[in-house]
């Protein structure tokens, strides 16, 4: 038994500096223009909102290391979760499935309670789906490669929500994530989770047996889900349509909204890039393709059968530059794409229903995913 | 520090204590935001403002140096990050006032009475007390019937067996017990072709056989799942090595006793089931690292008696008094044998009024549950007098599995998935015969849940929603457990065990699960002064 771990558990580096630090802090005091950022940010969104997001900015400023580690028991910690759940809230159900053990990779499945079947049990988990055609969306969940999981509270509602309006299965892929697991590992989980889903015979639509596959995903998971589409088209497997969500894009060059919105709206420069840093192969910019898909080191997707896209872009995301010119890249190779600019529009708007765009962008949504049916 | 749910309020909060809040009109979740608590955070609408500008504060006391704030905050102890208000709280109170300043710690070698400097040992921050809202949520919510599984991909043949399995259950519970028994002929017929070395197959034989031997033994009665105590303590102790539910307990709880025990002399630890005393050596060593020194340590191991005249309890008893004498820390021994916990009365353990007291049960409170609910229940008789000794904290850890479901049907389901599960984690073991031997104690686990009834069951695990209503109702309030326990139990995971364990906090509780599943949880309890009772009545 190893007791020597245990005292270095009740260690606690007392800081002689701290105050001090503080001290000084306080002299520097409010910094007017900070002052002015704080109260910009609490009039273009309701005050549960402008609550949620600042602390999550305040618990991931306290995770992010300046060395580039992350404190993962911390955020682990901190991090709300939900259970699966069996029994149907509001019409959905979920479980949670182990699709490969060797990385240990879980999605959690989402579906909806039938009429006949409302309270399903073990067996019923993998029941087929019934229906001519049932859109079937695989689920990215964001936090800029580092922070959230598969459970996390915010992410269980969201995919909850997505099934309800789109009347679709739902799979919500717990990616492995960085600083631990750098490129690619999100992308082989994406694709692995991708592959699992197209083999279900279970998720097949009654009128061609096929899986009709969406891929979905908001902030990184935007990025998650546009290079797993890419991948599934190289391996000629038909993707129905692509949802993004706040996309994370960037590139080495700074644009002209990452300038004028560094630090206004709950977001930095500085943490965009940190993430970068921890995600991307050590030594790599942020010209990367993983980061960069249309830029120097890009590919064009022109006379690639790419999926149809719906990017979301928030007004006020500091980084819709790189996303306009990810739906720009799109339509110079002739790709369908809808563009989606919410003008007074924030990170994370979509993560309480309590404004217009959550619900204009849910309908948009919702629309994307029916024309097909 | 611990963290308590207390009626006191802070002098930087307006917001009402619990004391206000017992005479408001509005019971207090009916102010909760609804739309936060989805997001797993509790504020009360009318806090939101407050806190919001306690985020602005600590915002500005970020100001330009992130990094500092980054490396300090990240030193801090935690706790319940869904009352988020407490939480930004304790970050303020953190930065608003110096910390106390490192002063060189002295032990005093008893044996030859020289000071050695200790510098590895500093003081834990002083907390003031914060408001902590007494949220009663409604518990009726998912949390209550929550029916998790994690299912790992089966071939055909292990879904058909587990719809026989699940046939086979329904026609017991409506006493269809032919159809039962041929169900199980096939279901035998099966197994042969089915993978029974992992996954579904290993457990559902287990699941088979104990379905048969409550089929042929009738219903009720039903033996007790044999094995001597001797037996019973050699499968714990692998089951303890082979898988790390176990350790997780003893550290989690080990880690919220010392927290409790600081600053008093005279301790006095009572363990519902002492076993090989596994959990103590371990506060042993930390008592004795303690700055200041060790206090005088009295353990009460409650356990079985020995049949062959032997006095296991002092032999355990023994040992741990030689380890605490070659760590210098003052030890006293006493054994009380019982053979059910209930009927263990509080005067035999001897609780001097000066000590602080330790209460420390280990899956041993479902064991008093009857499938009733009747008045002076075994549970409300020992829960009551442990709040008569008024302990400095009581440790509760249990399965966190709803197996006491007066419905047949539906405790066999819930064991099937809680339990192949676990099995399914053990897989991860390498080591024999542990690992063999564990799935022999969790077997006869199996075997108690599905084919005992009446006096003869004794699992019956109940989940950490039930037991949060039982214990507040019964005069306790919760003790949060920290970031600190929760880094602790997720560093021993990375330590002791393979991949694919996970570490939850739970409204100041920690969960130890198998990939999303939580399997056992771990809480702590301080009896409610009498004073306080008429205030909060759950």
């Amino acid at each position: 038994m190893n007791y020597g771990f245990l005292s270095s558990f009740f260690q606690k580096d007392l800081f002689l500096v701290l105050g001090f630090v503080f001290e000084c802090l306080k002299e520097r005091g409010m910094a007017g223009s900070n002052e002015v950022n704080l109260n910009e940010c609490k009039t273009v969104v309701p005050l549960n909102t402008w609550v949620l997001i600042s602390s999550f900015k305040l618990a991931y400023n306290l995770l992010r290391r300046p060395d580039g580690t992350f404190n993962r028991h911390l955020a682990e910690f901190l991090d709300r979760k939900v259970p699966a759940n069996l029994n149907p809230v509001d019409g959905v159900f979920s479980f949670d499935v182990l699709i490969d053990r060797a990385t240990g990779l879980l999605c959690r499945i989402y579906r909806p309670a039938t009429a006949e079947e409302p309270e399903p049990n073990i067996v019923e988990l993998e029941k087929p789906v019934v229906g001519d055609v049932v859109p079937v969306i695989i689920f990215f969940h964001g936090g800029s490669f580092a922070h959230s999981s598969a459970n996390s509270a915010i992410y269980d509602t969201l995919c909850r929500r997505l099934v309800g309006i789109c009347k679709a299965v739902v799979v919500s892929v717990n990616y492995r994530r960085a600083p631990e697991n750098r490129y690619p590992c999100a992308y082989d989980d994406g694709w692995t989770a991708f592959k699992w889903v197209n083999s279900r015979s279970w998720l097949q639509s009654q009128k061609d047996s096929k899986v009709h596959i969406y891929l979905a995903g908001d902030s990184s998971g935007g990025n998650i889900a546009h290079h797993v589409a890419a991948r599934a088209v190289e391996s000629g497997i038909d993707v129905l349509g692509n949802i993004l969500l706040n996309p994370m894009f960037g590139g080495q060059e700074r644009t002209e909204s990452e300038m004028r919105l560094d630090g206004k709206y709950f977001v930095t420069l500085r943490d965009r890039d940190w993430y970068w840093r921890a995600f991307l192969p050590e030594g790599e910019n942020r010209d990367h393709p993983a980061c960069n898909p249309f830029g120097p080191n890009g590919r064009s997707l022109e006379g690639i059968k790419f999926p149809k896209s719906l990017v979301v872009v928030a007004g006020l995301d500091l980084i819709q530059d790189w996303q306009l010119a990810y739906v720009e890249g799109l339509r110079k190779a002739g790709k369908e794409v809808k563009l989606l600019y919410m003008e007074q529009a924030t990170i994370g708007f979509y993560l309480l229903p309590n404004n217009n765009h959550f619900h204009t962008v849910m309908d948009e949504i919702s629309e994307f995913v029916g024309s097909d049916c | 520090m611990l963290r308590y749910d207390s009626t006191s309020s802070s002098a930087g909060s307006s917001s009402g204590s619990l004391s206000s809040s017992s005479s408001s009109s509005k019971p207090p979740q009916q102010d909760i935001d609804g739309l936060l608590a989805g997001a797993g955070y509790k504020v009360r609408s009318s806090e939101l403002r407050q806190v919001a500008q306690r985020l602005e504060r600590l915002e500005t006391a970020m100001g330009n140096s992130p990094a500092d704030f980054s490396q300090l905050a990240s030193d801090a102890i935690l706790y319940n990050p869904s009352d988020l208000a407490c939480w930004v709280d304790s970050l303020l109170t953190e930065f608003a006032e110096p910390p106390p300043t490192c002063s060189s710690d002295f032990i005093v070698d008893p044996v030859n009475n020289q000071t050695v400097v200790n510098s590895a040992w500093t003081t834990a921050e002083p907390h003031t007390p914060q408001v902590h809202q007494n949220i009663t949520y409604d518990e009726q919510q998912s949390l209550d019937n929550q029916l998790t599984v994690v299912t790992a991909m089966e071939e055909d043949s292990g879904i058909r067996l587990v719809h026989m399995l699940m046939t086979c259950a329904e026609c017991v519970q409506s006493g269809d017990l032919s159809l039962a028994t041929s169900l199980i002929g096939d279901m035998q017929g099966l197994l042969t072709h089915v993978n029974t070395v992992c996954g579904i197959g290993k457990v559902a034989g287990h699941f088979i056989d104990a379905l048969s031997r409550r089929i042929f033994q009738g219903m009720g009665g039903g033996s007790v799942n044999g094995g001597s105590a001797f037996e019973n303590e050699i499968l714990h102790h692998h089951f303890y090595e082979a898988c790390p539910y176990l350790k997780f307990a003893h550290f989690t709880a080990n880690q919220a006793i010392l927290e409790a025990f600081d600053g008093h002399d005279c301790v006095h630890v009572v363990d519902f089931n002492l076993m090989h005393g596994l959990q103590w050596p371990a506060l042993i060593q930390a008592l004795a690292l303690r700055p200041g020194g060790p206090p005088l340590l009295r353990l009460t191991g409650i356990g079985p008696p020995s049949p062959d005249g032997r006095d296991s309890l002092r032999e355990i008893g023994l040992r741990l008094a030689e380890l605490a004498r070659s760590v210098n820390v003052r030890f006293a021994f006493r054994g009380v044998a019982a053979s059910r916990l209930e009927d263990v009365k509080p005067w035999m353990l001897q609780v001097n009024p000066k000590e602080a007291v330790a209460v420390n049960s280990i899956m041993q409170l479902h064991r008093l549950l009857g499938s009733e609910q009747t008045r002076n229940s075994p549970i409300d008789t020992v829960l009551s007098w442990i709040r008569g000794l008024n302990p400095k904290i009581m440790t509760v850890v249990e399965q966190e599995a709803n197996h006491n479901q007066p419905g047949f049907l539906d405790r066999f389901t819930e064991a099937l998935y809680y339990y192949s599960t676990m099995f399914d984690s053990l897989e991860a073991c390498r080591v024999q015969p542990e690992k063999a031997l564990a799935e022999i104690y969790i077997q006869r686990e199996i075997g108690n849940v599905v084919s005992c009834e009446g006096s003869a069951r004794v699992e019956r695990h109940e989940p950490l929603a039930k037991w949060r209503r039982r214990l507040s109702g019964a005069g306790f309030r919760a003790l949060h457990l920290g970031s600190n326990a929760f880094k602790q139990a997720s560093m021993l995971l990375t330590l002791f065990s393979a991949e694919g364990y996970s570490v939850e906090e739970n409204e100041g509780c920690l969960s130890l699960g198998w990939h999303s599943r939580p399997l056992i949880a771990a809480s702590a309890w301080q009896a409610v002064p009498a004073w306080d009772n008429h205030m909060s009545s759950s």
